[in-house]
């Protein structure tokens, strides 16, 4: 935990998000509340955003929380020399630019823009980004967007100074971290929390590998855990008074090509492996009744403009052929990549593909690497099974996935219709009017056969009885400042 | 003795040097960097960064200079007894040292605590009769200690003792405080394979002993066979047990890694591990001399007390 | 002379016999779907060789019940990994039922040995485990005694500057306690059975090499070779033909400790996620995965059989050791 803006993964963000919180807030129904900003206006190109900050908003060391301080954080994370993720991003992304370097004889720098975070008074804030986006107030609601005091000096942990209602007690990493009731402010004054009333005096996470996590809950050392994994599903039924709650989410696996690479630069190939592969098949395979059928298009029933585009018809014949056509009449060796690093339904997932797509003739070998290993090759392996997190929106992921250029365009893909639709799409507000253009979006993607994407997972979390309002997010955000014990 | 002690120390402090230039060098690749950028920044966060961005992330590291340089810098810290930073946790690598071997050395001395009387006193009796119904129970049941790993010796305690019988936790994370019914599995892991090596080694001793000719004297010319076992024989035959001992202090180390994972400990073997994936050099560097500096210690001090208690060696 | 004859004659059996099953074996582990249709029958040789190797060493270790229970254990695991691709066994690698308690019926499924919780058949999982142990284990074994018994013959044999070289590095390499060298070089060179073959040779050559200069010291000072040398043989010819042979029966009964802690080594890795990957089956890799069982004791099952499993293995192996050391002493 030495930077938030910097933070790797998820579970960092869940024991600092009673700490520092957000702009905004995503709620387990995947809609996006105001929370530090009460209220966001975009102008009709979507280029300019007015965000208005929430006034009595306390940090605690006793200062109210200014426009400054938000345009501090914003302008920090769109400076590419800091490393953070939230680049990836389209707002961020849209707050910076590519110029000819003027020292060195054509290289080109990426900086942040000059005027691209625009203070209007002492609450209230402009974006002036470089193209229209859609998603800010999404994008403001994403994990590694933590607003800190400016004052703020990494390591997070020597000076935990937020507007929650919690600060950092103790920290050991890798073992635990301790969070306590803010009362007083640093200077002595009492704290104020701007959110009202909240119940649990201190909060309590300790670190237990993946396998140990249920185990622990069972044992009564934990009292709720970040996540259920499906394979320990009907194992965690058994265990007496502990609740399970799921929720659907746009979390899933893609099994993706990378379309400039042989043999997947030809379309035939995909094609091939895509006809063969059974979506409904694996997810009922690894899910059971959870979870839905996804469709190779990246965009889940739980975004609002999703568009529901007919499945791709399972059909071996068809990709035998297609694999003839292609020239590969005896068949093809395949290997795909995979980390488990969401748990063991990836391999799960794969496993299942490879027993798919061999009576197509594809012989599909599966790697199974360890977690961290496939995060230094996930851009670089030619077909690959990549975990992605759930998205607010569904234009956000193919934004920053599929369109030419992005930063975490694992498949290579580049087509400047979709490029074209996309931004089409992002640039309409109106819901029912999006959906109907994400029509066009999605169909180009499905044609152009760049993944096997079989389901979208649901989230599990387990807890003991005693924890009420502890609900499962779609972005396996915990949510806890509401949360009691009886 | 003087001077064993002087060649063992100088040998230990240029093997020390040997491994951290090693290390040092195997660690300056840049494989190795992309390691700790995806570990530090993630695999998503990674992917935003062009590469004259990760370049500057790794120069913004200290990651970038060619490892001599960085190995001479580090020496100089470590002359002034800062081991540095840890990469992962942001707290100084001694605090966390010091943590994790305390929690360690607490397992150890336990250990020693029982497996030595526990240990010597059932070698004594195998070995004293060898041969006898006795002996080959002890000797059979150490066999079959000694056989087991104790990842299958964590797995079995856990399940008949935690889950089964329920008179102990089954993890050891400490999590409400110290408490040293969680301290009894890692510990009866770590005893059951520790004893039973040592009751063989104990009971190989002693029975060579009672074969000996002095003792095999001392018996006919009368003295009470009581006396002979404790005045002659057990001193003769606790050599080879003592400098055991000592070494197993060596062994531990190994041991401990695969127990406090298990178990969720958290002492020097999970640290070293954590840090070993991470590639948290700091980390790895600082806990690999000190892993080096407990083997050869432990060396030495078998080797004090090889000298010390057997009279043939001193009187040479 | 004719005594040579058949002394050569009973060496080259077992050898022939421990080259036909660990050859086919290492082959279809190392190599597998490369090898194509040979792959059906690559196998078949090995169990033969598997029962008469089993038949001579119940013969010839007559006189010690301990080696001959630690053979049978061995034998026991190395034919169950022979026979295994032919065994009437579910798919180790295809989740069916999970939670399938041993002896139960699951989705019209029979599991003698229970399910783990991906669903996978417990029983197949467990005899397909033994290959891989087994190959790995063996292979890495053998390839830290070529290591460290050539270093050490030719420390021992040759001395001079070599040998304080060799002797150095051997200590750097033995001041580290073996866990904390093992997952350096894993970590280093990444997770792969022939990383662990190098980690393992790494880790034991040095002290393979102690035991070979030692032995080859005191061999050296010996009638024979002085005659040999006198004799004017090339220093290679003495070291294998007149040294090794003589300093043979420690080094066989180290041999067979160290497999036992080689064994311990790969799976004690494999559960800190740092040997075989999976799908593979593998008893280290079984224990890890089933750590979420360990909370309920109707479930235990998932850990005991995997843990057991590698205790027998690792028993045989010291019986053995045990009983030949006895034997060793005897005559």
């Amino acid at each position: 935990m030495v930077d938030p803006a910097t933070y790797s993964w998820n579970e960092m963000s869940n024991q600092t998000r009673p700490i520092l919180e957000y702009l905004t807030l995503a709620d387990p129904e995947n809609v996006v509340r105001p929370m530090l900003m009460d209220w966001w206006k975009p102008s009709p190109d979507l280029r300019t955003w007015t965000l208005h900050i929430r006034s009595g908003v306390m940090w605690h060391n006793g200062e109210e929380l200014t426009a400054d301080h938000v345009a501090w954080n914003i302008r920090r994370w769109a400076d590419p020399a800091l490393g953070s993720s939230n680049l990836g991003l389209a707002t961020f992304a849209a707050l910076t630019e590519y110029t000819a370097d003027p020292h060195a004889n054509g290289g080109i720098i990426h900086r942040p823009l000059a005027n691209g975070v625009e203070v209007v008074d002492s609450h209230t804030l402009k974006l002036n980004l470089a193209k229209p986006v859609l998603s800010v107030a999404e994008d403001f609601a994403e994990y590694p967007t933590h607003i800190a005091h400016p004052s703020f000096t990494p390591p997070f942990s020597r000076n935990p100074l937020g507007t929650g209602p919690y600060t950092l007690a103790e920290l050991r990493v890798g073992e635990r971290c301790i969070l306590k009731r803010v009362t007083k402010t640093t200077a002595g004054g009492e704290f104020r929390y701007w959110g009202g009333e909240v119940y649990l005096d201190e909060i309590h996470f300790y670190h237990f590998e993946q396998e140990n996590q249920t185990a622990a809950l069972a044992s009564g050392s934990v009292d709720a855990t970040y996540e259920l994994p499906i394979e320990e599903l009907e194992l965690a039924q058994s265990i007496p008074g502990a609740q399970i709650s799921s929720v659907e989410s746009a979390q899933t696996l893609c099994c993706r090509m990378q379309v400039d690479v042989k043999p997947f630069n030809d379309i035939r190939v995909r094609r091939a492996l895509v006809k063969a592969a059974d979506n409904a098949a694996i997810k009922r395979l690894v899910f059971g009744e959870h979870g839905s059928v996804a469709g190779n298009f990246h965009v889940a029933p739980v975004h609002p403009e999703y568009f529901p585009l007919p499945p791709v018809k399972h059909d071996v014949a068809e990709a035998r052929q297609l694999l003839k056509e292609a020239g590969y009449e005896n068949g093809i060796d395949l290997t795909i990549t995979v980390g488990n690093n969401d748990g063991p339904w990836q391999q799960s997932a794969c496993e299942a593909l490879r027993d798919q797509v061999k009576h197509a003739g594809i012989n599909l070998a599966v790697n199974v690497v360890p977690a961290t290993k496939y995060w230094e090759v996930w851009k670089s392996v030619p077909f690959g099974a990549t975990s992605w997190s759930h998205r607010p929106l569904g234009t956000m992921a193919l934004s920053e996935g599929y369109r030419t250029g992005a930063s975490w365009n694992e498949t290579h893909f580049s087509d400047a219709a979709f490029d074209r639709a996309l931004a089409d799409a992002e640039a309409t507000l109106d819901v029912p009017a999006r959906r109907l253009k994400m029509r066009e979006v999605e169909r180009i993607l499905q044609d152009a056969a760049v993944m096997i994407q079989p389901f979208w997972r649901p989230v599990f979390i387990l807890a003991s009885s005693k924890v009420h309002g502890y609900r499962p997010h779609p972005a396996r955000q915990m949510q806890l400042t509401k949360v009691w014990m009886s | 003795m003087r001077t064993l002690v002087l060649r063992r120390l100088a040998q230990m402090v240029l093997i020390m040097l040997t491994v951290s230039a090693l290390l040092f060098a195997i660690f300056d690749s840049d494989q190795f960097r992309r390691k700790v950028a995806v570990a530090e920044l993630g695999g998503f966060g990674i992917a935003t960064l062009s590469e004259g961005e990760y370049r500057a992330w790794v120069a913004k590291k200290g990651l970038d200079q060619p490892f001599l340089v960085r190995y001479f810098h580090w020496l100089g810290r470590i002359a002034h007894g800062d081991l540095g930073e840890s990469l992962e946790k942001d707290v100084a690598v001694s605090t966390l040292l010091k943590e994790s071997l305390g929690h360690t050395a607490i397992l150890a001395f336990f250990v020693l605590l029982f497996m030595v009387p526990v240990s010597l006193g059932l070698g004594m009796l195998a070995g004293v009769r060898e041969g006898s119904r006795l002996d080959r129970v002890i000797s059979v049941v150490s066999i079959v200690t000694t056989s087991i790993p104790q990842i299958a010796t964590a797995v079995l305690l856990t399940v008949v003792l935690a889950l089964g019988l329920g008179w102990a936790p089954s993890k050891s994370a400490m999590l409400e405080g110290w408490s040293f019914r969680e301290l009894v599995l890692p510990l009866l892991t770590l005893l059951i394979y520790e004893v039973g090596y040592l009751v063989r080694m104990t009971r190989a001793s002693m029975s060579e002993v009672m074969a000996s000719q002095y003792i095999r004297t001392a018996v006919l010319k009368g003295l009470p066979m009581r006396r002979v076992i404790m005045k002659h024989a057990v001193r003769n035959a606790l050599v080879v047990p003592v400098t055991l001992i000592c070494l197993s202090l060596n062994g531990l180390l190994s041991q401990v890694v695969v127990v406090e994972v298990f178990f969720q400990y958290h002492g020097f073997g999970r640290m070293l591990l954590d840090a070993a994936n991470f590639g948290d050099i700091q980390v790895l560097q600082a806990a690999t001399l000190v892993a080096v500096c407990v083997a050869v210690l432990s060396q030495l001090l078998s080797d004090m007390a090889y000298v010390l208690l057997n009279p043939r060696v001193r009187f040479a | 002379m004719k005594g040579l004859a058949t002394a050569i004659g009973r060496r080259g059996t077992v050898a022939t016999l421990v080259v036909l099953i660990w050859v086919p074996l290492a082959c279809f582990v190392m190599l597998g779907p490369l090898l194509g249709a040979m792959e059906r029958y690559v196998l078949l040789p090995a169990t033969p060789a598997v029962v008469a190797l089993y038949g001579m060493a119940l013969y010839r270790w007559r006189k010690s019940w301990i080696a001959r229970v630690g053979a049978t254990l061995i034998c026991f695991w190395l034919l169950i990994a022979v026979l295994v691709p032919y065994l009437p066994l579910l798919d180790p690698d295809k989740p069916i039922a999970p939670l399938a308690l041993p002896g139960t019926v699951k989705h019209g499924v029979f599991f003698l040995l229970g399910s783990d919780l991906r669903g996978r058949d417990m029983l197949s999982r467990t005899l397909w485990g033994s290959q891989r142990i087994l190959v790995w284990g063996i292979t890495s074994t053998v390839a830290a005694y070529l290591v460290g018994a050539s270093l050490g013959l030719m420390g021992g044999y040759l001395g001079g500057w070599w040998d304080e070289v060799v002797s150095f590095l051997g200590n750097v390499v033995m001041s580290f306690p073996v866990m904390v060298l093992l997952i350096l070089i894993l970590n280093l060179l990444g997770q792969s059975g022939f990383n662990i073959i190098l980690a393992v040779t790494c880790s034991s050559a040095p002290l393979i090499m102690r035991i070979v200069r030692g032995l080859s010291l005191d061999a050296k000072s010996r009638g024979y070779i002085q005659a040999a040398q006198t004799r004017g043989e090339h220093p290679l010819y003495i070291m294998l033909v007149e040294l090794l042979p003589n300093v043979r029966g420690p080094l066989i009964v180290d041999a067979c400790l160290r497999l036992g802690y080689t064994t311990v080594a790969i799976t004690t890795l494999t559960f800190l996620g740092l040997g075989l990957q999976p799908p593979d089956p593998d008893w280290g890799l079984m224990i890890k995965e089933a750590a979420t069982a360990a909370l309920l004791w109707k479930y235990s099952y998932m850990l005991i059989i995997p843990a057991l499993s590698v205790s027998s293995l690792i028993l045989g192996f010291n019986l053995m050791a045990d009983g030949l050391h006895d034997l060793e002493l005897q005559s």
